[in-house]
């Protein structure tokens, strides 16, 4: 076990999960500058760039916060670097503890136990890379036809271009409810936390509206995550 | 960048369609090329371990375990990309799988950054929007969490057991609030979703199943309502 958490923090492991975080913070980079100029081709205003560069930035706080609570879970296990490696990219961190187990138990040991020794840990790093691999060689090699599919159904007609629009959208709002009643279902705490949420998301917006001020409209999210922790607290 | 602030100043003046279409060229070209370096330093480090360190556990090990891993995953590599790829478009979708955290993180950055500068979802605008929000989002959650998780352990311990206890309501507050600023817009679109994934999510079916049930049914019911209402106001 020790032994196998020396690897674990070692030099070789942390040199590659730097090195994929620097692919992963290059490409951030370089696709907020293409959307920059982009958004500029097709007229949107600079102080539009700057909302929704701005908005994305303090809406990732809350979740990042989230992310690193379950990450820090997974570090006893697995070491930092590859939590960091996992989790920041592809990675959730719930999928990420069944494929570590899987990996162990292959080994015919557990996460955590005495047996678990570096070869049970180059087992679990086996698991997880190529688990995780699945979903990067799709995107590399999909994404392209996807887009030309969509740009053919786009391109018929003015009317499929307003069904893309509804869909869109639709899909969004699915996937949010979805993932909220999966939340909502754990209990009534969690109902009050989705519902304080939401409606101090009304609140925010409204007064938004009525200052006419487009900071509360970013922080807007933020705020509603803080208030519904607030109260959650007092609820407990 | 003060070329590239030049090449945007003479690239106004054309159409924003071929702007696009460049965008996208581009992406397609930026986004390939990272995911694939970072596939190829993620399957790196299994080998490294393996043969230069020497410690394979051995070939039967690591088959077993992948194909075990891979009868749970394997349809959600497939799947969550073609399923996200409406909401994230071309850009969204290179960053959103490469950073990780799509509807907790991802998703959420894009709806908000959509609502702040009114863009609609599917629009160019709500593209480049969704794009630039994500980045950003991208950014900030790597920054804060190689520090957090260096020192978090030690922080997170400091925290008071019953302050800890509210950390389980920051998902459920996340989408909560999101799903508001949907229905803000269209209330009707904020009902069925909310229901749909209700109902949905009391029957057993294995997570990602759930998701694609519910982004299908929630589209095709919005569609239905969307085509009464257009013969509504053509009558």
């Amino acid at each position: 076990m020790e032994e196998a958490m020396r690897l674990a923090s070692g030099f070789a492991v942390w040199m590659i999960a730097l090195m994929v975080l620097g692919v992963v913070i290059f490409q951030a980079v370089k696709f907020i500058l293409l959307a920059r100029d982009a958004g500029r081709d097709i007229g949107m205003a600079k102080h539009e760039i700057n909302s929704a560069i701005k908005t994305g930035a303090i809406t990732a706080i809350g979740p990042t916060v989230a992310i690193v609570i379950v990450a820090l879970s997974l570090i006893p296990f697995l070491g930092e670097p590859l939590t960091l490696m996992r989790i920041g990219i592809i990675g959730s961190a719930p999928i990420e503890s069944v494929g570590a187990s899987l990996g162990a138990n292959a080994y015919g040991t557990e996460l955590g136990s005495t047996g678990f020794n570096t070869q049970a840990f180059t087992a679990v790093v086996w698991t997880l890379c190529l688990g995780g691999a699945g979903w990067l060689l799709f995107v590399a090699l999909a994404t392209k036809s996807m887009s030309k599919l969509e740009k053919k159904v786009i391109n018929k007609s003015d009317k499929n271009k307003k069904i893309m629009m509804v869909v869109a959208t639709a899909a969004m709002v699915a996937a949010f409810g979805n993932l909220a009643s999966a939340e909502m279902v754990k209990g009534m705490e969690y109902i009050a936390a989705v519902l304080v949420a939401s409606a101090s998301m009304f609140i925010f917006t409204s007064l938004a509206d009525k200052l006419q001020k487009n900071w509360i409209r970013e922080w807007s999210l933020g705020l509603s995550i803080l208030v519904s922790l607030v109260v959650g607290y007092f609820i407990i | 960048m003060a070329l590239k602030e030049e090449q945007a100043g003479t690239a106004v003046s054309s159409a924003g369609s071929s702007g696009m279409e460049q965008f996208h060229a581009k992406a397609h070209y930026w986004g390939r090329l990272t995911v694939w370096a970072a596939l190829i330093l993620t399957v790196s480090l299994p080998v490294v371990l393996s043969f230069f360190l020497g410690h394979h556990p051995g070939w039967n090990v690591i088959l077993s375990a992948f194909l075990a891993y891979a009868g749970i995953v394997a349809v959600v590599w497939v799947l969550e990309p073609m399923m996200y790829y409406t909401i994230l478009g071309v850009s969204g979708t290179y960053i959103g799988f490469l950073t990780g955290n799509v509807g907790n993180m991802c998703l959420p950055a894009a709806a908000s950054a959509q609502n702040a500068v009114g863009a609609e979802p599917g629009t160019k605008k709500g593209e480049i929007t969704a794009t630039l929000a994500i980045g950003a989002a991208s950014l900030v959650n790597k920054v804060f969490l190689i520090p957090m998780i260096l020192v978090g352990a030690l922080l997170i311990s400091r925290i008071p057991d019953h302050i800890q206890q509210v950390f389980p309501f920051i998902l459920p507050a996340i989408f909560g609030g999101v799903l508001a600023q949907f229905a803000i817009k269209k209330p009707i679109y904020g009902v069925i979703g909310l229901a749909v994934g209700f109902v949905i999510n009391l029957t057993p079916l294995v997570v990602y199943m759930k998701m694609l049930l519910c982004i299908i049914i929630t589209i095709g019911i919005c569609l239905l309502l969307e085509r009464k209402n257009v013969t509504k106001t053509a009558q």
